[in-house]
C-alpha cells in the first residue's frame, strides 16, 4: 500500500510537470484525483487495512494528495496565461498596477553612495570622523593658527567646557571635514587616497543657501609627484561622474590656509543654467568644490617632508551638490522630513 | 571691498568689459561678488581674502588688473617731500613706543588748518564705496586708507594732554569711548595709545572721542602705523569691534608703506585744509622694513604645476606682479617681494603667482599617476554595511529622513532626557539648537507629527549621530538606527529588526529595542554596537539529500509560557528536530511548524511518531500543555 502511494505521487508529479498547456493539465486532474482517479480509488482501499495501520498509511495518503495537488496549482497558473485568452480578455490591463509598498532613501544618502562609488573607482578609501572636534585639529594644524585672519571665514559652535578639564574654545563643532587631514596622516604614510563625508558646524543663519549644520566630503591624496594637473583631472572627471558630462566648470584661485597653490571650482548653476538666479546669487555659477595642493606647514605638522612628497585637497559642499542635482532651490528641503518632498527620490 | 571703475581707471586704463574683468579677476583670486551700475559708473563689489592685505585698496586691486593686462600703473603723484620739509614752528611732541607692540610709527604735525566739509570729489567717492563722509580731515586719513592701504589716524593735537603719547598694552577693564560715541570696556592686553592722563587711541581699531578731529580742531597729529597682527586680532575679537583699518591690521600691513601713505595724507590735508608743517617726521621703527628675496626653483614650479612653462614666460609673469625677478642659477630665480605682499612667504607663494597669473583654466587635466594604496586607513568606514540595513528598512517602506544634530532644552524635557547631562553648545545659533541629540526619537516624533496631515501610513527612519557624555573631557559619538511606524503592528516592526540581524550574522533578541508610544511603534538601536558585533561571514551548508517530514502542531499553555521557552524544548528533544518556527496563536492555542530532517536517509513515519510522542509528553509535564 505505501509503495502504491509513493508510485502515484511521483508518476503523477513528473506528468503534471511536463503538461503542456491547460487542456492535458486537466486531463491528468481527472486521471488522478478525479472522482475515480487512481489515487481517489487508493485512499478508498485504506479503510480495508487492519485498524492499526490505517493512521500512519491515511496520513501518507493525505501528504500525496497535497503534493499532487499542489503541483497542479502551481502547474495552472503558467498554464492558463499561456492559453487562456478568455482571462486576459476579462482584464482591463490599463488600470495602473499595485506597486509593492516600499520606502526613499534620503536624496543626500543617494549622493553620498553615488560620490563614495566614484572615489572608489579612483581607488580612495572612505574615512568616518569625529564631529566634537579639537581646536588643532580644526585648525592650527591646518595652518590657521589661534589669531589667524582667516578663521573669520569659519565662524565656529565652541562646545560648553564647563566642569570640565578642557579650556573655553578648546573643543568645538567641526566647521569642516578637513580636519580628518591631519588625524588620518599623522598615523599612516604616503600614498594615500582618502574621502571623508560628514556633517560639519557653523554659526550661520538659516535661509535659502545657508544653514548651521551641513555636508561635505572631504578627499586628498599624497604621494611622490602629485600634480596640480592632477588636482584639475581628478574635480573634472568626478564632478562629470556625478553631475552629468554636459556640466561646464572652471576653476579660480583662492586662499585656504592649508593649501598652496588654492583652487576654487566653479559649476554653471544647474538651476537657471547660467542665466542667474537666487540660487548662485545671479552670478550663473556656484562655488561647488574649493581645493589646492597640500600647504608645506600641513604636511610638515604630520612629518612628512614636503620636498619628497606633495598631494592635493579638496572639499564637494554635498548638501549644495544634491540641491544643484536636484534643481532644489532651498537648503532645508534636505533636513525637512515631510514625506511629500521625500517620496520624489 | 568696494571699487568703483571710475577710481580704478585713474591708475590704470581699462578696456576690458566689466563681465570680463570680473572674470578675469575671480580667475586670479579677486573674487567678484556683485557688479553694481550706478550711472555711468559701475561698482564691483570684491571678496578679498584673508591672505591679502594690499587688496583691501583701490590701488591693490589697480595692480592685479595691471599684472593681468600687463600694463602699467599710474601711482598718484606726490611732491612733497617730508624728510626734507624745515617747518617755521615746530610744535612739541614726545612719542614714548616699543616695537615688540608697535613696530613702526610713522606720523607729523599740521598746524592751522580748517575742518570744513570735504569737496564733491572726495565725498563722491566716499559714498560710492559704502563709507560716511564726516569732514575733511577724517576723510581724507579714509580716502587714503582706500586708496593706497596704509590706514591713517588724525588725533587733535590739542587734545594730547602735555603733548605725550605712550603706546603701552592695557591691564583690562579701561573705559573706551571710540570716535563714533560708542563706549566698551577694554580687553587686557590691547594696544592703546595714552597722552599724560588718559588712553586716546584704541590703536589698529578705533580712534578715542575724547581727541578726535572736530570743527574747532586747528592742529592735528596724523600718526600712519604698523601693528602687530595678532594683537590686533586678540582686541578686536574680545571686544567684537572690527573697523576697514583692524582688517588689513589683522591681515599685516604695508610696512613699507606708512611714508607714501603719510605724504599722501599730508599733501591732501594741505591743500584741502590749509595749514602747515609743525613737526619733525617722526618715523620711530626697529626693523628698515625692506622687500625681501625669495628663491623659485624652475624644476619644482613644473613638477609641482603639472606643465612645462618657460623659463622666459616664468620671468614675464613674476615681472607682471612687480617681483623683480633675477636668474640666479641655471635653474633659479631670484624674487624681491615688495612690502605690500605679505602673503608671499614660502616657494609654493610664487609657484601659485605664476600659476594664476599663468591661467587655471589653461591647464591640461590629468589623472594621478602614482599606485593605489592597498594598507588600510584608520577611521575606515564600510558604506556597504549601512547600506544592508537601510535597504531593509526600504524593502519595508520605511523612507529615510535626515534631521539636524543640534536640538533644543524641549526636545529634550519632552523625551526624558536630562539636559545637565547632555553636550551643550556655548553659542548656539539660537535657543532651538542648543544641544547635541543624544537620541534620535525626538526628531522622529516631530517628523511623524508633521507627516499626519498628510499622510494615513507613515514609516520613517534616520540612521545618524547622537552623542553621549555628561562633560566634553569624554564625548562619545555613536551612529543609531531610529524608526517609527503608525500603522505596523509590533510584530511587523519587530521584524524588521529580526531581518536586518539575520542578514548581518547577529544573534540577539529584536524586542529590546522596540518602544511603544501613542504615536507609533519605535526602535531605537545603537547602530555602531551593531557593526562591532556584526559577522558577514557565510558559508554554503549543503541542502539535505533527503527530504523533510514537515508536520503543525498545535498546543494549548497558559498564557505565560513564550513561544520561545516552547520552541527552545521541543527543539531539544532530538537531533532530527531540523527546525521548530512559531506559526500562529489563537487564544492559547498556539500552533509550531516542525521540520524533521535526518541527513543518513529518509526519515520513517516511525521515528517521527517516537519523537512526536516524546515532544507531548515534555510539554504536558513542563507547561502543562494540551494537544489540540
Amino acid at each position: 500500500m505505501e509503495e502504491e502511494l509513493i508510485q502515484i505521487k511521483n508518476s503523477a508529479v513528473s506528468l503534471i510537470l511536463d503538461a503542456k498547456n491547460y487542456k492535458e493539465l486537466e486531463e491528468l486532474k481527472i486521471q488522478f484525483v478525479g472522482r475515480s482517479g487512481r489515487l481517489t480509488l487508493a485512499i478508498k482501499e485504506i479503510s480495508k487495512l487492519p485498524k492499526e495501520k490505517r493512521p500512519e498509511i491515511g496520513r501518507l495518503a493525505n501528504e500525496v494528495k497535497k503534493s499532487i495537488e499542489d503541483t497542479i496549482s502551481t502547474q495552472e497558473i503558467w498554464t492558463k496565461k499561456e492559453t487562456s485568452d478568455e482571462l486576459r480578455q476579462k482584464l482591463d490591463v490599463t488600470i495602473p498596477g499595485i506597486k509593492p509598498q516600499i520606502g526613499h532613501l534620503h536624496p543626500m544618502t543617494q549622493v553620498i553612495y553615488d560620490v563614495v562609488d566614484v572615489f572608489k573607482g579612483l581607488g580612495y578609501q572612505v574615512a568616518d570622523g569625529p564631529e566634537i572636534e579639537t581646536d588643532y585639529y580644526n585648525f592650527t594644524a591646518l595652518n590657521m593658527p589661534p589669531n589667524a585672519p582667516s578663521r573669520d571665514t569659519q565662524a565656529t559652535l565652541y562646545l560648553d567646557t564647563r566642569n570640565s578639564k578642557a579650556k573655553p574654545g578648546e573643543i568645538l563643532l567641526r566647521t569642516q571635514t578637513s580636519s580628518m587631514q591631519v588625524r588620518i596622516m599623522e598615523k599612516i604614510k604616503p600614498p594615500i587616497r582618502v574621502i571623508v563625508p560628514g556633517k560639519t558646524y557653523r554659526v550661520d543663519d538659516v535661509d535659502a543657501s545657508h544653514s548651521f549644520e551641513f555636508w561635505q566630503v572631504e578627499g586628498f591624496l599624497v604621494d611622490e609627484n602629485v600634480r596640480l594637473t592632477d588636482l584639475f583631472g581628478t574635480i573634472d572627471y568626478v564632478l562629470k561622474k556625478l553631475m552629468g558630462k554636459d556640466i561646464k566648470i572652471k576653476f579660480a584661485t583662492t586662499n585656504f590656509s592649508f593649501v598652496e597653490p588654492g583652487v576654487d571650482t566653479y559649476m554653471e548653476c544647474t538651476v537657471c543654467k547660467g542665466k542667474g538666479c537666487s540660487f548662485c546669487k545671479m552670478s550663473g555659477w556656484s562655488e561647488i568644490m574649493p581645493a589646492g595642493m597640500i600647504h608645506p606647514n600641513v604636511l610638515k605638522a604630520v612629518g612628512y617632508d614636503s620636498k619628497k612628497v606633495s598631494g592635493f585637497a579638496f572639499a564637494i559642499g554635498l548638501s549644495r551638490l544634491v540641491t544643484l542635482r536636484y534643481e532644489m532651490e532651498d537648503l532645508r528641503l534636505l533636513t525637512n522630513p515631510d514625506l511629500r518632498i521625500l517620496e520624489q527620490f | 571691498m568696494l571699487a568703483p571703475l571710475s577710481w580704478l581707471k585713474e591708475y590704470i586704463d581699462i578696456k576690458l568689459s566689466s563681465k570680463e574683468l570680473s572674470e578675469r579677476l575671480t580667475e586670479v583670486g579677486l573674487s567678484t561678488e556683485r557688479i553694481i551700475r550706478e550711472g555711468d559708473d559701475v561698482i564691483f563689489e570684491f571678496e578679498i581674502t584673508p591672505n591679502r592685505p594690499d587688496l583691501l585698496s583701490i590701488i591693490g586691486i589697480a595692480r592685479e588688473i595691471a599684472a593681468i593686462e600687463n600694463k602699467e600703473i599710474k601711482y598718484p603723484k606726490v611732491k612733497i617731500d617730508l624728510k626734507k620739509v624745515k617747518p617755521q614752528k615746530i610744535l612739541p611732541l614726545k612719542i614714548q613706543t616699543n616695537s615688540e607692540i608697535n613696530p613702526r610709527f610713522t606720523g607729523i604735525i599740521i598746524d592751522g588748518i580748517k575742518v570744513k566739509e570735504s569737496p564733491d570729489w572726495l565725498r563722491e567717492r566716499l559714498i560710492k564705496i559704502g563709507q560716511r563722509p564726516i569732514n575733511n580731515i577724517v576723510d581724507i586719513t579714509n580716502y587714503v586708507m582706500f586708496e593706497l592701504g596704509n590706514p591713517i589716524h588724525a588725533f587733535d593735537y590739542h587734545k594730547i594732554k602735555e603733548s605725550v603719547m605712550k603706546v603701552h598694552k592695557t591691564i583690562g577693564g579701561e573705559k573706551f569711548t571710540s570716535v563714533d560715541g560708542i563706549s566698551y570696556r577694554l580687553p587686557k592686553g590691547a594696544v592703546v595709545i595714552s597722552d599724560s592722563e588718559k588712553i586716546i587711541d584704541l590703536c589698529g581699531i578705533k580712534g578715542e572721542l575724547n581727541s578726535g578731529t572736530f570743527e574747532n580742531t586747528k592742529t592735528i597729529f596724523i600718526r600712519v602705523p604698523v601693528e602687530v597682527p595678532v594683537l590686533i586680532r586678540k582686541t578686536t575679537t574680545s571686544l567684537s569691534l572690527r573697523s576697514e583699518a583692524s582688517s588689513i591690521f589683522e591681515r599685516g600691513v604695508n610696512a613699507g608703506g606708512t611714508v607714501d601713505a603719510l605724504k599722501r595724507c599730508v599733501e591732501l590735508v594741505l591743500r584741502e585744509a590749509g595749514g602747515q608743517i609743525a613737526s619733525e617726521l617722526f618715523d620711530i621703527k626697529k626693523e628698515v622694513f625692506l622687500p625681501w628675496k625669495l628663491n623659485l626653483e624652475l624644476k619644482r614650479l613644473n613638477k609641482i604645476l603639472g606643465i612645462s612653462i618657460a623659463e622666459e614666460e616664468v620671468l614675464k609673469l613674476l615681472l607682471r606682479l612687480n617681483l623683480n625677478p633675477l636668474k640666479k642659477t641655471k635653474d633659479i630665480i631670484e624674487v624681491t617681494v615688495p612690502t605690500y605682499r605679505n602673503d608671499l612667504k614660502i616657494e609654493e607663494d610664487l609657484i601659485e603667482e605664476v600659476a594664476r597669473l599663468y591661467g587655471y583654466n589653461k591647464f591640461p587635466k590629468t589623472i594621478p599617476q602614482g599606485q593605489i594604496p592597498i594598507k588600510q586607513i584608520p577611521y575606515l568606514k564600510d558604506y556597504e554595511i549601512e547600506k544592508k540595513a537601510k535597504s531593509i528598512l526600504v524593502a519595508s517602506g520605511f523612507s529615510e529622513i535626515s534631521t539636524y544634530s543640534l536640538v533644543s532644552e524641549k526636545d529634550l524635557l519632552e523625551n526624558e532626557i536630562n539636559p545637565d547631562k547632555t553636550l551643550r553648545v556655548d553659542n548656539p545659533v539660537s535657543r532651538e539648537f542648543e544641544y547635541l541629540r543624544p537620541s534620535l526619537i525626538s526628531n522622529l516624533k516631530k517628523a511623524l507629527l508633521q507627516n499626519k496631515p498628510y499622510f494615513e501610513k507613515i514609516n520613517l527612519f534616520e540612521l545618524g549621530k547622537v552623542y553621549v557624555g555628561s562633560n566634553i573631557d569624554d564625548p562619545k559619538e555613536f551612529y543609531f538606527l531610529c524608526a517609527v511606524s503608525n500603522n505596523k503592528n509590533f510584530y511587523e516592526v519587530k521584524g524588521v529588526i529580526e531581518k536586518m540581524f539575520e542578514d548581518y550574522g547577529i544573534n540577539e533578541e529584536g524586542a529590546k529595542y522596540i518602544e511603544i508610544f501613542d504615536e507609533g511603534i519605535f526602535f531605537e538601536l545603537n547602530f555602531s554596537d551593531i557593526l562591532s558585533k556584526i559577522n558577514l561571514s557565510k558559508k554554503y551548508k549543503p541542502i539535505p539529500k533527503y527530504p523533510p517530514i514537515i508536520e503543525d502542531l498545535t498546543i494549548e499553555v497558559p498564557e505565560k509560557i513564550t513561544a520561545r521557552d516552547i520552541t527552545e524544548e521541543i527543539k531539544k528533544q532530538s537531533p532530527l528536530i531540523e527546525s521548530v518556527t512559531f506559526q500562529s496563536i489563537f487564544r492559547n492555542n498556539r500552533t509550531f511548524h516542525i521540520v524533521y530532517q535526518s541527513k543518513q536517509g529518509n526519515l520513517t513515519t516511525k521515528e517521527v511518531a517516537r519523537i512526536r510522542e516524546k515532544i507531548i509528553e515534555v510539554l504536558k509535564q513542563k507547561f502543562k500543555a494540551k494537544i489540540i
